[in-house]
């Protein structure tokens, strides 16, 4: 062996060994290593992910769903034990949309009290349906009602949304999509919706000519992603419209720009709006239904929740 | 040729292993994920301004929380989970009692009351690490052993069912 192979060798096994010596260190030190062997065989049992079959679910890192017997299917046996999850975890995983810097909730207050949550959002719908006031016939809603199908209400597809998506390869359950959700937003919230009167110059002679005074409330739009949630949906039906916003696709582009998708006529679309200049796909709205959709967005996205 | 005469050829290389030693990740090594300005509770009493400092330091990831000019640290290891408190006068991590989390209010508090925080990039990632197992959870409540391990965890109403 020449000297300089000699020395490749070293500088190889150097490389080769330090990552493990070290990690074997830090187990041996948690004294981690026999129960993490155990999580890896009960994840292993259940199959995880996709393949792992009815209840109980799979995926993460920690071995999938929580607890319960599973269901049958699958190639291996389900155990029931196997989705065994410990409930919290690190919490060191980036999320989709990132770390925020700030809670951007004055309100905002560390609780355990769950009853308080129902008194402080009943409290917040009434003072936001004070402020802003309600259109007639505009009432509560949640994604049941996108059971009913013999509504007749607006579903045209402007012929600019033209970038068609399969939903099954949209991420519709972000880490922030869930209760809490107006807090847990990542980015900067709550500076849109503060006027009952939208800002956008088009607003007034296209609103007479539709006959609306006002979009659908704030209050209104954040109890149809909270029922959305509670029933484990991933869409909401738009007011006054059947387009189904996928609320957890909704993410910015900018401080005032977003992209979302919507199905609508059975195919679902990607769409980007600017919620301060009032466009849809880069044009102001061409029917009713459409200001509702980026209302609707807008509001997920930027709206006090 | 003499052993020694290879010292200096091997120079060189001996700069490129060290090299190696600085660049690889070691253990002790902090990474800052990010630092949240939020509001901290400590034992029940009314919510302050607080700033969370998460760092993953080799296998384990630390939450600094500061509340004036006091700074309270959890550290969060896995696989298994595990918490701990540092404590200042005896320089020591003390294993937590327990923790929970209400994903409605944003908030983790550990040991009861004695610290709860807004912090939903924590539960952020969380949810998105093992979403089928908290799909519809709200209250989320853990319990260690005195081996530092989870020996007891419940999700909302069952929450009611396991409390002694």
């Amino acid at each position: 062996m020449t000297v300089l192979q000699r020395c490749s060798a070293l500088v190889l096994l150097s490389s080769l060994v330090l990552p493990l010596s070290g990690a074997e260190g830090l187990a041996a030190g948690s004294g981690s290593r026999p129960e993490a062997t155990a999580a890896q065989l009960l994840a292993r049992g259940g199959g995880g992910g996709r393949m792992g079959g009815g209840g109980g679910g799979g995926g993460g890192r920690l071995g999938g769903g929580g607890g319960g017997f599973g269901g049958g299917g699958g190639r291996r046996a389900q155990t029931g034990f196997q989705g065994a999850g410990a409930g919290l975890n690190r919490g060191d995983a980036r999320p989709t949309g990132g770390w925020s810097s700030r809670v951007g909730s004055d309100s905002a207050r560390p609780s355990l009290d769950r009853s308080a949550i129902n008194r402080d959002r009943q409290g917040l719908q009434q003072r936001q349906g004070d402020r802003l006031g309600s259109r007639d016939g505009s009432r509560p809603f949640n994604a049941d009602d996108s059971r009913n199908l013999n509504r007749d209400f607006n579903t045209s597809v402007n012929r600019n949304w033209n970038r068609t998506v399969n939903v099954n390869n949209l991420n519709l359950s972000p880490g922030w999509a869930r209760p809490g959700w107006g807090v847990a937003r990542p980015w900067g919230y709550g500076w849109y919706g503060v006027s009952a009167v939208p800002a956008w110059g088009w607003w007034g002679a296209r609103a007479a000519t539709w006959g609306l005074a006002t979009l659908t409330t704030a209050a209104i739009i954040n109890n149809a992603v909270d029922n959305a949630i509670a029933d484990n949906s991933t869409y909401i039906v738009v007011p006054n419209s059947s387009y189904q916003l996928l609320y957890g696709t909704v993410a910015p582009t900018s401080d005032s720009g977003i992209s979302f998708d919507v199905t609508a006529n059975g195919s679902t679309y990607q769409l980007s709006a600017d919620c301060r200049a009032g466009t849809l796909n880069g044009q102001q709205p061409n029917t009713a239904a459409e200001a509702e959709l980026l209302n609707a967005a807008c509001q997920v996205a930027f709206g006090s929740a | 040729m003499p052993k020694c005469s290879l010292l200096p050829r091997c120079t060189g290389l001996g700069a490129a292993v060290s090299l190696a030693l600085l660049t690889l990740p070691l253990p002790g090594r902090a990474d800052a994920l990010y630092t949240l300005q939020t509001k901290c509770s400590l034992n029940g009493a009314a919510p302050v301004a607080c700033t969370v400092e998460a760092v993953n330091e080799a296998a384990a990831t630390l939450y600094h929380h500061r509340i004036g000019n006091q700074t309270i640290t959890v550290r969060i290891s896995d696989k298994p989970v595990r918490m701990a408190l540092w404590n200042a006068t005896s320089k020591q991590w003390q294993s937590l009692e327990r923790a929970a989390a209400l994903f409605s209010t944003n908030t983790v508090c550990f040991n009861g009351a004695a610290l709860c925080v807004v912090n939903a990039n924590y539960l952020n990632s969380v949810r998105e690490d093992n979403p089928a197992a908290m799909a519809r959870r709200d209250l989320v409540k853990v319990h260690f052993g005195g081996d530092g391990r989870i020996n007891a965890s419940c999700y909302d109403d069952g929450c009611g069912v396991v409390q002694k």
